[in-house]
């Protein structure tokens, strides 16, 4: 029953930007919509579609969920927060 | 994000801050009777590159993971060579040409293992913990701090 409930209403999850990526697209933080069973790569399919910046990066962009590395088939549950990391550069 | 590094806890001194780096602070506590061995690696910000003046990098970091990177490649780092005491400070916000950005410190019985380990962890850190150098940002504060940590 809590499946099929949620599937209708899918799932919220925040994703944070930084660098490039926070400059390029003009914000921080986004609370997105995603639904039910959507993977990290799935969201950000989603997100580059929506946003040309994301876009034109993503072949650079290294995801994160709840700050540490995922491959592109995990998973997200509702709640979770997606960074979309491009190249390092400290030190 | 504090804007001072904390103090070492147990055998490992990692943190993020946007206070100058403590360097005396961290070569005195690698320093024991256990550790024949004392590396430590300093990133500073170079003003000339060719003809190309850098008067500051500005560091912003995804704080939460960044720190649990670091403490991630302490473990790793640990695991691999016999590592006695470990330093990662990083720092964040405005540094100025000439002031140290990074630095990476390790005690190990002997040198050859701590001059690897500080090698493997200053490339590891660079490639692997969510930290950005933007010299454009310099001096101009637009996005916010993220309020955590060590």
């Amino acid at each position: 029953m809590m499946a099929v409930a949620a599937s209708k209403i899918g799932i919220r999850v925040n994703v944070r930007l930084f660098s490039v990526l926070r400059e390029a697209v003009g914000v921080s933080t986004m609370d997105i919509e995603a639904p039910v069973g959507c993977t990290a790569g799935g969201l950000l399919d989603q997100l580059a579609a929506a946003h040309p910046a994301i876009h034109r990066f993503r072949s650079h962009i290294r995801l994160a969920v709840n700050a540490s590395y995922v491959s592109v088939d995990v998973v997200l549950g509702d709640g979770d927060e997606i960074a979309l990391i491009t190249p390092t550069s400290g030190g | 994000m504090t804007s001072s590094f904390h103090k070492p806890s147990g055998s490992s001194w990692i943190g993020l801050a946007e206070d100058p780096l403590p360097l005396a602070e961290a070569h005195q506590f690698l320093l024991g009777e256990s550790a024949g061995g004392v590396c430590l690696f300093t990133g500073v910000v170079r003003r000339w590159t060719g003809d190309v003046e850098t008067p500051g990098l500005n560091y912003e970091a995804y704080a939460t993971m960044a720190v649990a990177e670091m403490e991630r490649l302490a473990a790793d780092a640990s695991t691999r060579w016999p590592v006695v005491r470990l330093v990662l400070l990083h720092r964040l916000g405005n540094v100025d040409a000439g002031e140290a950005s990074v630095v990476v410190g390790l005690a190990c019985p002997h040198r050859a293992d701590a001059f690897e380990a500080c090698r493997w962890l200053i490339d590891t850190l660079k490639t692997e913990v969510p930290i950005w150098k933007d010299e454009t940002e310099y001096n101009r504060i637009t996005f916010p701090i993220e309020p955590t940590m060590l």
